[in-house]
């Protein structure tokens, strides 16, 4: 006989269940059992993988939920076909708001849904209490007050073979069947099930201390035994006879018959109860149709409109593309998922907030049209079918990128005009290697320096690979890690790999449905305050829900702000969309690689290949996002490009059919478009076909498939075998590397449109850059690169800066009150609704600013307009001092002797003390300190007699040295990367700015082993290198040591000293 | 403690063991129940021993083979006597 387990927590009972439900399902499987249930506790997270992994493996899924209940019991409720699981789905999100355990008057309230629901009364129940000490009349009663609620409810016996006579001992179980047997209540048999096996125990005996945050102990461990695991037939029919014995039954059959008898009932269908491969879009009518037909043709008027403003006429290519897009959209019944994310654009275009679409979505003309994307997708060859395909029932999936600063603007709009149709996704936080040692370290009590230092140390890598990461962690030697508690920490925090910890809000997933989104999925409110489904996004498309990634972009905020920055300054109201894009002057910048700012190509290794490349165009800039990836660059796809760009080796293209689609990329193949192209080409088939065979070049069988197609398709159409193998090979080698097109040409815009900001704005462009710091480098050096163009840096103004950075002058940047260190929006509010201040005096008065704030601005120069160059710093602080001291005794004054003689009207005098001012160093440090950048010099600065003596080369004249010559290069440590790199070894990339740009250096495994320290210790840094020419602007430097700048710095003062 | 080689089962259930040198039958098993846990205290030695400590329990009543008799014990109604007498008749 087969067993169907009834009560099945998983690792979505968070730090509870120790096995995720498809090993669940699998062992199920594997136990020849027929259906199971999950029962997670309080939470319906891992429903949708656990029906998934059963509809896998030919399991009938029963889902329930084991929710808390007043008084620290638990019942377990199941959802019957029918109008079960989104009875269920309601109870789960109800009892979310609900803010306490369940009780009888939530079960009143909520009968509507849980009268379509199976309760079991297991060993926690209140049923249980009762009958433990022995109030049978109280059990009934019990029983009885929930009898109209439910659809049936049963008494659940569960022994986990426990010693004495409470519950989950035979005895127990025993007495919850007699009762049963005595009422004539149904009864079940379950196990109660947590972990997968019997080994599993520690796992929840962790997870048990974990959740108290305690260590462990025995009081602190639930379990007395390691019984409650998913046992197989036997083992249950074993366990219902030793209870139905101990009951005084003859034999277990009733007690097995009830329980196969109601999983029956229990059993829901994956698709029409769950809704798998379901999909749900908003109704016509939120979009303001009446009917489909009707949204069809509003698609249709509205992408017609779109025409006008995007192209002026219309052309035939323009309009056979659309008709094609148009059928297909309405073949798919996508309308409204168009039409609906148009609307979200819309709103955020009409509040002045910018957008983006990025992905695949830049492909199809109707998303351009309809002001999604602003990627023209004709010009660029860009294909609808690689983002939206007959061929495939999926949701294409559209994100948009927004101003970071303005994100949740647009997620309110959606929730305000969306509200029940829409929420928030969830992501599952899981156990990586950092979390769990912590917590595994915690519960054995390691001592918390050593999990801190251990934890630290931990890359962002999962928790299986710690073993294998900590023999490479130099610095954790002095740690005993072979001893035996450690040893046994690191084997317990391996096996909680992968175990979800608890919900999070996906940073910026939605999804929007239609009006029955609350029966189809469990919504809580989350910590932000948002609605969120109790899924992750791999879930929610499972069941059909259409889901909008919000990104926050910051490069977005600071174009937004470059370009009010411009209309405040000289206003001019500049359309950013609507610039041409083969602006010469901007690919003059590029191409000069002072790239620093700029999005996606300001990185050292992207300026090295800015260098090499020299974008020419825009469909260049496209080639150079795509090939500046793991996957590029581990297959060396660049150098034969780069190669036959710069004509020092002729391109091959193996057939002419295929000049037009490889001319641009030089005949390598780098874009998923091109793949698709190649196929369809060779292949004769339909580009949406040709997007589902490059799809199934993904995996080996797939590829087997489409071999087995390829050869003899392109063969029959003319193309020799040769030439046919040739780009098999190719197609084979490159549809993994490949990448979206439409997706890069989606970010090469931004990329231009910064690029052309900065080309003709620079102060506009780099005051926003510094306000909303959407980049990798520091502040400092964003300040430095301004200076080279040209622009002014004007310090802190206690009447002049503002919150933000801002032009003067149309070319100078005043610096901002936001980065003066300790200043709170409050204190900013309160100076600029106070100024203008005549002195340090009318400032203490009247700003209401502390006084670390007030000293922060005056050491960082933000009153030196205020007073003549005769005084200096010093003065100013002594000054802020009397006035300290004389507000405090003034005001005691006040409160103590009023009406005393005290002259109110005196103010302390500020007077030249004849102390000299602080030196440059002084300065820079305490511009530091305060501002976390050095203003008024270049740290720099202060070692250049010393770098000019060594002959050190100044970054800007590295363009000029010889190639293969050795080369000293100084500054301070920007940037340190060890990114993907083709032979898999580490390579250590460092950016050092000396104040005249940067220079990057690479550093091999053979010159890591003396410097690695020095690299990652040293904040200023001296390099000795070997360089090299890679291009007409391109340097590279092969770095072959690396010493502390300031410690060499001293050496050579000292040596000099002594001569 | 018992050495395996010294209890005699039946089913997987014991039902004859050997206890200081004289061998014992079970007449009744009490209860029989599963412990284990605790490993954290025992792993010293690093070895991460996933159900170290679980043990199946069984609480019997047992007596010497041969130390248990049958007798018969009778009472006369009319006079209220009581007889004992050891038998070896089947019940």
């Amino acid at each position: 006989m087969s067993f169907t387990h009834l009560h099945v927590a998983s690792g979505f009972s968070f730090k509870y269940g120790t096995t995720l439900p498809d090993a669940l399902v699998a062992q199920a499987r594997d136990f020849g059992m027929h259906s199971m249930a999950l029962t997670d506790r309080d939470g319906l997270s891992g429903a949708i993988r656990f029906t998934q992994s059963c509809l896998e493996n030919q399991i009938s899924p029963i889902i329930g939920i084991d929710i808390s209940y007043e008084n620290q019991t638990r019942i377990t409720l199941l959802a019957t076909p029918g109008k079960g699981w989104s009875s269920l789905v309601r109870v789960v999100t109800q009892l979310k708001n609900y803010g306490a355990p369940c009780d009888l008057n939530f079960l009143k309230q909520n009968s509507n849904y849980t009268k379509n629901l199976l309760a079991l009364h297991g060993p926690d129940s209140e049923i249980s209490r009762a009958l433990t000490s022995r109030r049978y009349d109280k059990a009934l009663l019990i029983f009885n007050s929930t009898r109209d609620l439910f659809l049936d409810q049963s008494i659940e016996c569960v022994s986990h073979l426990i010693y004495g006579d409470g519950p989950k001992s035979t005895t127990h179980a025993a007495r919850m069947l007699n009762f049963a047997r005595d009422h004539d209540l149904p009864a079940v048999l379950t196990n109660a099930v947590r972990m997968k096996s019997r080994e599993d125990a520690p796992i929840a005996d962790v997870l048990d201390a974990t959740r108290h945050l305690l260590p462990l102990h025995k009081k602190v461990v639930e379990r007395k035994n390691a019984e409650a695991f998913l046992k197989n037939s036997d083992e249950m029919v074993f366990l219902a006879e030793k209870i139905a014995a101990a009951a005084g039954e003859r034999n277990a059959k009733q007690l097995l018959k009830t329980t196969k008898d109601w999983a029956e009932r229990a059993v829901l269908s994956p698709q029409s109860d769950i809704g798998l491969g379901s999909i749900h879009l908003p109704e016509p009518h939120v979009v303001g149709a009446k009917s489909q037909l009707e949204l069809t043709a509003q698609l249709r008027s509205r992408a017609y409109a779109g025409v006008n403003w995007r192209y002026g006429d219309l052309s035939s290519e323009v309009e056979e593309r659309l008709n094609k897009e148009l059928s297909i959209i309405a073949s798919l019944g996508y309308e409204s998922y168009f039409l609906t994310v148009a609307d979200i654009t819309d709103r955020a275009r009409n509040s002045g907030i910018r957008v983006a679409a990025r992905g695949s979505g830049a492909g199809s003309l109707v998303c351009h049209l309809l002001g999604i994307s602003g990627v023209e997708p004709l010009s660029l060859g860009l294909l609808m079918e690689r983002f939206c395909s007959p061929l495939r029932k999926a949701l294409p999936d559209i994100d948009i990128d927004v101003e970071s600063a303005r994100r949740l603007e647009i997620y309110d709009q959606v929730f305000e005009s969306y509200q029940q149709r829409c929420a928030t996704v969830a992501m599952f936080d899981k156990y990586r290697a950092r979390h769990a040692i912590r917590d595994v370290g915690a519960a054995l009590s390691l001592p918390p320096m050593e999990i801190d230092l251990v934890a630290k140390s931990l890359p962002y890598i999962r928790a299986r690979n710690i073993s294998q990461a900590l023999e490479n962690l130099p610095e954790l030697k002095n740690l005993n890690l072979t001893s035996g508690n450690w040893k046994m920490a690191i084997g317990l925090a391996e096996r909680l790999d992968g175990l979800p910890r608890n919900l999070a809000m996906h940073p910026c997933a939605v999804v929007i449905s239609d009006i029955g989104l609350y029966d189809r999925a469990p919504i809580e409110t989350n910590a932000s305050n948002y609605p969120m489904v109790q899924w992750d996004k791999d879930d929610v498309e499972a069941i059909g829900l259409l889901k909008l990634d919000i990104l926050g972009v910051r490069m977005q905020s600071a174009l937004a702000y470059s370009v009010s920055e411009i209309k405040r300054t000289s206003n001019l109201s500049l359309d950013l969309d609507g610039i041409p894009l083969d602006d010469e002057k901007t690919f003059e910048l590029i191409q000069s690689t002072k790239t620093l700012g700029l999005f996606q190509i300001e990185s050292p290794g992207q300026r090295e290949l800015v260098g090499k490349f020299a974008p020419q165009s825009f469909t260049d800039l496209i080639i150079d996002i795509s090939l500046f990836r793991p996957g590029p660059v581990k297959s060396d796809m660049i150098t034969p490009f780069l190669n036959a760009r710069q004509g020092w080796k002729a391109r091959e293209i193996f057939h002419p059919d295929l000049l037009e689609i490889l001319d641009d990329t030089e005949g390598v193949v780098v874009f998923h478009e091109q793949v698709i192209e190649i196929i369809a080409k060779l292949g004769g088939v339909s580009l949406a076909e040709a997007d589902e065979k490059r799809r199934a070049l993904g995996d080996k069988e797939g590829q087997q498939e489409v071999c087995d197609w390829f050869f003899p398709a392109a063969t029959a159409r003319g193309y020799s075998l040769e030439i046919v193998t040739k780009m098999w090979e190719v197609l084979r080698a490159f549809a993994s590397f490949g990448f979206c097109k439409a997706h890069a040409a989606a970010f090469a815009l931004p990329t231009y449109q910064s690029a052309w900001l900065k080309a003709h704005y620079p102060a506009a462009f780099l005051a926003g850059v510094l306000t909303h710091d959407p980049g990798m480098y520091p502040k400092r050096l964003i300040l430095d690169e301004a200076r080279r163009f040209g622009v002014k840096i004007e310090k802190l103004d206690i009447n002049k800066s503002d919150r933000s950075y801002r032009v003067e002058n149309d070319s100078s940047i005043r610096l901002a009150l936001a980065d003066v260190s300790g200043i709170s929006d409050g204190e900013i509010d309160a100076i600029l609704s106070n100024r203008p201040f005549v002195d340090l005096a009318d400032f203490v008065h009247r700003s209401g600013v502390s006084r670390p704030t007030c000293e922060a601005l005056l050491m960082v120069g933000a009153f030196d307009a205020l007073y003549p160059d005769t005084l200096n710093h010093r003065d100013l602080l002594l000054h802020l001092n009397d006035l300290y001291k004389w507000s405090r005794t003034s005001s005691k004054a006040l409160l103590n002797l009023s009406g005393s003689q005290l002259t109110f009207g005196f103010t302390p005098e500020l007077s030249k003390t004849g102390l000299p001012d602080l030196r440059a160093y002084e300065q820079v440090r305490n511009e530091i300190e305060f501002l976390g950048m050095d203003v008024s010099h270049h740290m720099m600065e202060f070692y250049a007699e010393f770098l000019n003596q060594i002959g050190a080369v100044k970054s800007s004249d590295l363009i000029k040295q010889r190639s293969n010559s050795s080369v000293l290069v100084a500054g301070v440590k920007v940037i340190l990367q060890t990114p993907p790199i083709r032979s898999g070894k580490r390579v250590i990339f460092v950016t050092l700015d000396d104040g005249n740009g940067c220079s990057d250096a690479t550093f091999f495994e053979d010159a890591q082993r003396s410097y690695a320290e020095t690299l990652y210790n040293s904040k200023l840094l001296l390099v000795r290198g070997n360089l090299r020419r890679t291009g007409a602007r391109g340097v590279s430097i092969r770095a072959t040591g690396a010493w502390d700048l300031s410690a060499a710095y001293e050496k050579w003062r000292n040596l000099a000293l002594c001569e | 403690m018992f050495e395996k080689s010294e209890i005699y089962l039946a089913g997987g259930e014991p039902i004859e063991f050997v206890h200081n040198g004289q061998r014992f039958r079970i007449h009744t098993v009490l209860s029989s129940w599963r412990e284990s846990g605790g490993w954290w205290n025992r792993a010293s030695d690093g070895l991460f021993r996933p159900d170290d400590g679980s043990r199946i329990l069984w609480r019997v009543e047992a007596a010497p083979i041969g130390a248990m008799k049958t007798f018969e014990i009778e009472r006369e109604e009319g006079v209220g006597l009581w007889r004992i007498r050891p038998t070896s008749r089947p019940a």
